[in-house]
């Protein structure tokens, strides 16, 4: 009985073991037609790169950050608070970005359009995932300046 | 009934009595000869050989409805036991070989001459099959010729392992359904996938029937109706139809002299329950056929080498790294597979493995590469799209696109607003999600994207190629073009409609025009500046290709192609000698982008 036990309690724990390095970054089986749950949200989420101008045309001036993967819904939502004064961020741009489970960092990208030309705008940023859930994250006001008509800026990746 | 109304049905037996001469078991396919075509179209837009195209496919679906009927008869008799009763031992290759032979049926479409594998052949992985359809006019010619739809035919594999459409709290997000805007939600048959199976049959621009009763009552008369009453119960098919039946199911859906009669076939209500039931089993047939080995086998050389019985090659290899890596494509295609990133490397890192090796551990090892999502990837409107030249009345009054080029495919926006070119949204909580998700279509399985009939067996040129179509609007003609549309989506976008890229670019290469749905609120921006250089775009596209099955096994039917494989120039420019700009956009129509709830910014 003892033995019989003891087999069971290392069988247990091997199952354990297995499921942990397996771990929240990986998939639940789509095989199986399942929607997997949220992944598990870090401690906390940090900026570990910019926030930057990445792309700016007549059309749209794109900012980009990176953190380290905020987990939670697979969507989440890139926050761009701006304006043309430092003190008065009262602009929202909001732009989708799914969040790949397999991947220790994430990278956000907002969408600003109706921007005017050789203008400089001052902004920070946030992000919450789809199911309205914060990151905690909240950069300190920088800024970009929109290039002329007809010019175009593009930051490589 | 009117003068004109009558005309009507009399032109409509006239067809009919054309259809039933045709010998229904010929190989190949005889002439088809409609009343009346509708052919709104201004030059150009349908291809030039669409009617021998549509002849050659018509008979390759008779000679594999010929092939299931010879299935159905080498199968051993049904054996019915137990309680509750069931069909023991073949029940499983019964049920299989009815979905195929209903799939397989021309006769279940309103002139005889459309089974659903018209738009759905195994060689394009169970999309559609005609390489100048793929090439221009996007959607396929429907019974009613030259009525159509305004999206690509998606591919069937996999598709039955789509969960019922939900909207899952712990995510804030929309899974599952099937179709590009998730309207086949599943929600009475507890499967999207059957339920998939019947709206073609009842969509006035494809199969065109204008009662779902159309169905039992072709069946009444098909030659494997005992297959049918065998696996669904004896007397199922016993329905007493008017004498008026044969005309009704012969007039195209939309005939203005239904109105908005979606039952015009006048049944007792016991009969109309069952014809409601035989449509039912219509779906979960044709379901259990799209779930089988025979469509989705799980065969390809990605399986072998998960299973450790196929070596990729270091290109193969390099473009799965990117695929999982820096490309993100696994963000949204499952590969079900461990992660090998580690703590540093993030999206900008070098993958762990580059060649020959997958260190990571197994989490699935039949991955569906979806999420069962759907998302806005900012796709530029086709304006080769055969929707948009639909707005005047066809011959039985039916006009299938009032909107002309104010017409914008919102995708699960629209449905949740039961929009037009949708289906009724059953769930009334949804319909105020509605601007969140304007513009978003289905995430297909990545799989079989690359499928292609032996003979010509790559989707690029300058092969010997086969043309497919790409996303929900045909727009993109390669899956070179495809991962260099996630790579440069924002790099080289222009604001500039197809067909009017600034002088010095090239459409699909170095410009990009503006997404159909440009709405930055739900437009995707995961990619659009991805850094891939071109040997890594085809490093990408060389691991789609081992996705496709029939690697291990050989892909049933694959070999049925009796068309001409293409030839020259490039992946990156296919399709843009058909690349039109004498086309004037409107803005989105009132009655799609005016509905409540609004779009949460305007869409031009």
């Amino acid at each position: 009985m003892n033995k019989l036990i003891r087999t069971l309690t290392i069988v247990t724990m091997g199952a354990v073991l297995l499921c942990a390095n397996h771990g929240p970054a990986q998939t639940a089986k789509p095989g199986a037609s399942q929607v997997p749950p949220p992944a598990k949200r870090p401690e906390r989420v940090e900026i570990t790169k910019g926030p930057e101008l990445e792309i700016a045309n007549d059309q749209f001036t794109i900012i980009r950050w990176t953190t380290n993967n905020p987990g939670g819904a697979d969507v989440h939502y890139g926050i761009v608070q701006y304006g043309t004064d430092p003190n008065d961020l009262s602009q929202t741009a909001k732009s989708p970005i799914r969040i790949n489970r397999g991947h220790s960092e994430t990278r956000f990208r907002v969408r600003l359009a109706g921007l005017k030309a050789a203008t400089t705008y001052y902004y920070r940023v946030t992000s919450e995932d789809s199911t309205g859930t914060s990151s905690g994250v909240k950069s300190s006001v920088n800024k970009f300046t929109t290039p002329a008509p007809g010019e175009r800026i593009v930051a490589r990746p | 009934m009117n003068r004109r109304a009558m005309n009507a049905v009399l032109r409509t037996l006239v067809v009919v009595v054309f259809a039933v001469t045709i010998p229904h078991q010929a190989v190949p396919a005889p002439k088809e000869s409609p009343p009346t075509p509708y052919n709104p179209y201004p030059a150009g837009i349908l291809p030039s050989d669409l009617a021998s195209e549509i002849d050659r496919v018509r008979g390759e679906i008779n000679g594999i409805f010929q092939q299931a009927l010879a299935e159905w008869k080498a199968l051993p008799p049904p054996t019915l036991t137990g309680n509750p009763p069931t069909l023991t031992g073949s029940g499983y290759d019964m049920v299989r070989t009815l979905g195929k032979l209903l799939n397989y049926d021309e006769k279940m479409s309103v002139v005889q001459n459309r089974a659903c594998a018209f738009c759905h052949m195994p060689y394009a992985g169970f999309s559609g099959p005609i390489p100048s359809v793929n090439l221009t006019m996007v959607a396929y010619p429907g019974s009613f010729q030259f009525r159509a739809g305004k999206r690509t035919a998606q591919r069937y594999t996999y598709s039955p392992w789509f969960p019922v459409l939900q909207f899952n709290d712990t995510q804030g997000l929309f899974f599952g359904g099937n179709f590009w805007d998730s309207r086949s939600t599943g929600f009475l048959l507890q499967n999207p996938d059957a339920e998939q199976a019947q709206h073609p049959p009842l969509d006035p621009l494809e199969h065109g029937l204008p009662d779902l009763a159309c169905i039992a009552f072709r069946l009444q008369s098909a030659p494997y109706r005992p297959l049918f009453e065998q696996v669904w119960g004896q007397g199922s098919l016993d329905i007493k139809f008017p004498h008026d039946t044969e005309q009704i199911c012969s007039t195209p859906g939309g005939a203005a002299i239904f109105g908005t009669d979606a039952t015009p076939i006048k049944l007792s209500p016991e009969d109309r329950t069952k014809a409601t039931r035989v449509y039912d089993n219509w779906g979960q047939s044709i379901s259990f056929f799209e779930k089988s080995k025979e469509v989705s086998p799980f065969t390809s050389m990605f399986d072998a080498f998960l299973a450790g019985n196929a070596t990729l090659t270091a290109n193969e290899m390099a473009g799965y790294n990117l695929f999982r890596g820096r490309a993100g494509c696994t963000t949204c295609h499952l590969d079900g597979r461990g992660s090998t990133r580690t703590p540093g490397t993030g999206t900008d890192g070098t993958p762990a493995t580059t060649t020959g090796t997958d260190t990571s551990g197994a989490a699935d090892v039949t991955p569906l590469f979806t999420c069962f999502g759907s998302a806005n990837l900012g796709v530029p409107l086709n304006p080769r799209d055969a929707i948009y030249y639909q707005t005047t009345p066809d011959f039985f009054g039916f006009t299938p696109n009032p909107f002309g080029f104010g017409f914008r495919d919102l995708g699960l926006g629209t449905f949740l607003r039961s929009g037009p070119g949708s289906a009724p949204n059953p769930n009334a909580a949804w319909i105020s999600l509605a601007p969140t998700v304007d513009g978003q279509m289905q995430v297909m399985t990545a799989r079989n994207a690359a499928m292609a009939p032996t003979q010509c067996p790559t989707t690029e040129a300058p092969g010997p190629y086969f043309q497919k179509e790409f996303f929900h609007n045909g727009y993109i003609k390669s899956l070179k073009q495809l991962v260099h549309f996630y790579n440069t989506r924002d790099v080289f976008a222009f604001n500039v409609t197809s067909g009017h890229c600034p002088q010095g670019t090239t459409e699909k290469v170095d410009c990009w025009p503006v997404p159909e749905v440009n709405n930055p609120n739900t437009l995707d921006h995961t990619n659009g500046n991805l850094g891939l250089s071109d040997t890594e775009e085809n490093q990408i596209v060389a691991f789609l290709q081992t996705l496709v099955d029939g690697f291990t096994t050989p892909y049933p039917n694959r070999d049925t192609f009796t068309g001409t494989c293409s030839t020259g120039g490039t992946a990156a420019t296919q399709g843009n000698a058909t690349l039109i700009s004498n086309y004037t956009l409107l803005p989105c129509a009132s009655a799609i982008c005016g509905v409540p709830p609004l779009p949460s910014a305007p869409i031009q």
